[in-house]
C-alpha cells in the first residue's frame, strides 16, 4: 500500500519536472534560436531550421555591428544610456519628493493634487502623444520654427523631443507614496529635533530607507526605456545620429547584406539574430543579477502595497 | 490649582511686542506643511498641465476636426470621424480585430499563468531557474524581439516553412492564411506578456496560509477541491487585478501586429493602435488618429477606473 503511493507520487513528480523543463524550454527557446544563429551561417540553419547549430562558431557578426566604423550601434546603444540615466534620475527624484509630500506632510488642497494626478492613469499613452508630437514640432523658436512654432521641424528628429515629455510618472509617485507610509514619523522628528531641515530629512533620513524601493524604480525604468519603441519611433525616424537601439535596430537589419558583401535577395538571419541579441542580453544579464529586485518589483503594488 | 495657574497666568501677562519678522516667522512655521507641500508640488502639477492635461484636450479637440498636422489649421468636422469608426467597415474590422487579440491574448496568457504558477508552487528544486525563464521573454523589446520572429514565418525561408518542407507538409503563407497569422501575433504576445502575471500569482499562491490545506486535508479534501474551495477563491482578487491591467495592456497591442503583418492581409489582422500611427504619420490625418487615440480611451475607460481603485486602495490582497 504504501509502496504504490510512493510510485503513483514519484509519477506525478517525474511529470511535474518534464512539464516544467519542457515548458520552460519552449519560454526560452526563441531566445537561445537566436543566440545559436548568431554564431552560426545561413548553411548551419538551412541544415537544421529546428535549432541552428553552428558547426563553426564565429562571432563575426557582433564583430561587425560593434564596430563603429561599420555601424552606429554603439552610439545607439550609447544614446539609450543617456535617455535612461536622464528618465531615472528626473521622473525618480520627482517621485520621491511627490511621494513625501503626499505621505508626510498634511495642508489644505493635497488629496485634490493627488487625484488631479491620478488621472493620467486613466487614459491609454497614445492619447497624449499624438497631441505631444504636434508640440514638439511646433515648438516656438525650436529647429527653424518662428515664435508662434511654425516654418521649421521644432524638435523633431532632435535630442529635446526625446527627453522632454513623461517626466512626472504618476505610477512612482504613488509607489514611494506608499513607501513613505510605510515608515514611522519617529525618525524624521528625531533629526527634525537636531535641526534637520526637510531637504536634510529626505536626504539622510528617509533615502537609505527608500534604496529597495529605488533599486526597483531604477530597474523597471531602465527596462522600460530600454526597449522604448513608439515614442522615439514618432519623433526622431528621420535621424539615425539620435536612434535608440529599439529603433535602430529595424533599419540596420536590411545594412547586414551590404556590410558582409552579401546580395541583396537573400535575408542574413544571422547577423538579425546576432543584433537582436545586441539589444536582448544586457537585460537579461541584468536580470539574473538582480531577479530578486524583479520579482519584488512586479509583486509590489499587488502585494504589499 | 486652577485657580492660581488663572492668577499665575494673569500676573505675568504684560503687552508682548511680536516684530513682523518673528511674525512672519511663526506664519511660516505654522503653515510649514502647506508650503513646503506646494513648492514641490507646484512646478510637478505645472508640468503635468503641459505635458499631460493639455495634450489630452488637444486630442480631444482634434478628434473632430481634420487637420494634416503639417500645414494649415485643424477645420472643425464634428462627429465625422468618431462616425467612420462606427460606420467604415476597415475601422469596423480594426476595432473588432483589437478586441479579438486583446481578449484571446489575454485570457491564454492569465488560464496559462494560473497553470505556471500552480507548477511553480509545489516543491520544487530550481524554481529561480524556471521563474527566470519564463519571465525573461517580458524583458524583451517589443519590436526586436517582433522582427525576430518574423524569420519564423518568412514565406520561403521561415523556420517554420523549412521544418514544414522538412516534415513534406505543405508550406503555411501566413500573408494569405490570415488565421495562422493571427496564431502566431496571439502566441507571440503571449509568450513575451505571461510572465509578469506567473510572477504575480506565484506571490499569491505563496501568501495563502499552507494551515488552510492542512485543515482542508484533514477534513478528507481531495487535490481538485483544495483547488476549487481555496485556492481559487484567495487567488480571485489577483485574477482580477492581472485581467484589468491585462487588458489595458493587451488593447494597445502595436509592435507585434505591425512587424509580424503590417495588419494584412487587407486589414484583418489591423488594430486599432497601428491604425492610429498610421492615420498620424502615413495618412497625415491627426483627426483620424486623435479619434482613435480618444476611441482607445474609451474602451478602456472603465478598466482604468477600477486599476484606479485598485491602486488607491494600495493592495491587491491579505
Amino acid at each position: 500500500m504504501t509502496k504504490r503511493l510512493n510510485v503513483s507520487k514519484l509519477t506525478t513528480r517525474s511529470l511535474l519536472y518534464l512539464l516544467l523543463i519542457v515548458s520552460s524550454f519552449v519560454m526560452a527557446f526563441p531566445l537561445i534560436f537566436m543566440i545559436l544563429g548568431s554564431i552560426g551561417t545561413t548553411q548551419d540553419y538551412i541544415r537544421s531550421p529546428w535549432l541552428p547549430i553552428p558547426q563553426n562558431p564565429t562571432i563575426e557578426n557582433y564583430l561587425i555591428i560593434l564596430d563603429p566604423s561599420k555601424t552606429d550601434v554603439l552610439q545607439w546603444v550609447f544614446n539609450t544610456l543617456i535617455r535612461a540615466a536622464w528618465y531615472i534620475i528626473i521622473p525618480g527624484t520627482v517621485a520621491i519628493l511627490a511621494g513625501y509630500v503626499f505621505a508626510k506632510l498634511s495642508f489644505r488642497g493635497r488629496d485634490a493634487a493627488f487625484t488631479f494626478l491620478l488621472m493620467s492613469m486613466m487614459l491609454p499613452g497614445i492619447v497624449f502623444q499624438v497631441p505631444t508630437f504636434v508640440m514638439m514640432a511646433r515648438f516656438p523658436l525650436a529647429g527653424g520654427n518662428d515664435l508662434l512654432g511654425q516654418g521649421g521641424t521644432g524638435f523633431i528628429n532632435q535630442w529635446p523631443a526625446l527627453l522632454i515629455p513623461g517626466l512626472v510618472s504618476v505610477y512612482y509617485i504613488f509607489m514611494l507614496r506608499q513607501t513613505f507610509y510605510s515608515i514611522p514619523a519617529d525618525f524624521e522628528e528625531a533629526a527634525r529635533v537636531d535641526g534637520a531641515g526637510t531637504m536634510r530629512c529626505l536626504v539622510s533620513v528617509y533615502l537609505p530607507m527608500l534604496k529597495p524601493v529605488i533599486t526597483v524604480l531604477i530597474i523597471f525604468q531602465f527596462v522600460g526605456i530600454w526597449n522604448d519603441y513608439l515614442w522615439p519611433l514618432f519623433v526622431t525616424t528621420g535621424n539615425p545620429e539620435v536612434y535608440v537601439m529599439a529603433l535602430g535596430f529595424q533599419f540596420l537589419q536590411a545594412a547586414g547584406n551590404s556590410l558582409k558583401g552579401l546580395p541583396n535577395t537573400v535575408t542574413d538571419y544571422p547577423f538579425t539574430f546576432a543584433l537582436a541579441a545586441c539589444s536582448i542580453l544586457p537585460l537579461v544579464i541584468m536580470f539574473l543579477f538582480l531577479q530578486k529586485y524583479f520579482v519584488e518589483g512586479v509583486q509590489g503594488f499587488a502585494i504589499k502595497g | 490649582m486652577n485657580d492660581a495657574g488663572i492668577l499665575g497666568n494673569n500676573a505675568v501677562r504684560a503687552p508682548v511686542f511680536v516684530s513682523r519678522r518673528e511674525r512672519f516667522r511663526r506664519w511660516r512655521y505654522r503653515n510649514r506643511h502647506a508650503l513646503e507641500g506646494w513648492g514641490i508640488l507646484t512646478p510637478i502639477l505645472l508640468y503635468y498641465g503641459i505635458f499631460f492635461l493639455f495634450p489630452v484636450f488637444a486630442s480631444l479637440a482634434l478628434s473632430f476636426t481634420t487637420w494634416s498636422g503639417l500645414s494649415g489649421s485643424p477645420v472643425w468636422v464634428g462627429f465625422k470621424n468618431y462616425q467612420r469608426f462606427l460606420s467604415d467597415p476597415t475601422y469596423r474590422t480594426i476595432i473588432t480585430n483589437t478586441i479579438l487579440f486583446a481578449v484571446s491574448i489575454l485570457l491564454i496568457q492569465t488560464g496559462l499563468a494560473i497553470f505556471v504558477a500552480l507548477l511553480l508552487n509545489t516543491k520544487i528544486r530550481g524554481r529561480a531557474i524556471y521563474r527566470a525563464a519564463w519571465y525573461i521573454p517580458t524583458l524583451t523589446s517589443a519590436a526586436v524581439m517582433a522582427q525576430v520572429a518574423f524569420v519564423f514565418i518568412s514565406p520561403a525561408d521561415g523556420v517554420i516553412n523549412m521544418v514544414l518542407r522538412q516534415l513534406s507538409l505543405p508550406p503555411i503563407i501566413f500573408y494569405v492564411q490570415v488565421d495562422w497569422m493571427r496564431v502566431v501575433i496571439i502566441a507571440y504576445s503571449v509568450w513575451r506578456g505571461v510572465g509578469g502575471a506567473v510572477v504575480l500569482y506565484l506571490a499569491a499562491l505563496q501568501g495563502i496560509h499552507p494551515e488552510l490545506y492542512e485543515a482542508a486535508q484533514v477534513d478528507g479534501a481531495n487535490g481538485r477541491q483544495l483547488l476549487r474551495h481555496i485556492t481559487f477563491p484567495l487567488i480571485a482578487p489577483m485574477t482580477i487585478f492581472v485581467l484589468i491591467t491585462g487588458i489595458i495592456g493587451t488593447a494597445q497591442i502595436f509592435e507585434a501586429v505591425m512587424f509580424l503583418s503590417k495588419g494584412g492581409p487587407a486589414n484583418l489582422t489591423n488594430v486599432l493602435m497601428l491604425q492610429i500611427y498610421q492615420d498620424a504619420f502615413a495618412n497625415q490625418s491627426l483627426g483620424m488618429a486623435s479619434a482613435g487615440a480618444i476611441f482607445l480611451g474609451l474602451m478602456l475607460l472603465v478598466f482604468a477606473m477600477f486599476q484606479m481603485r485598485i491602486f488607491s486602495r494600495g493592495r491587491v490582497m491579505n
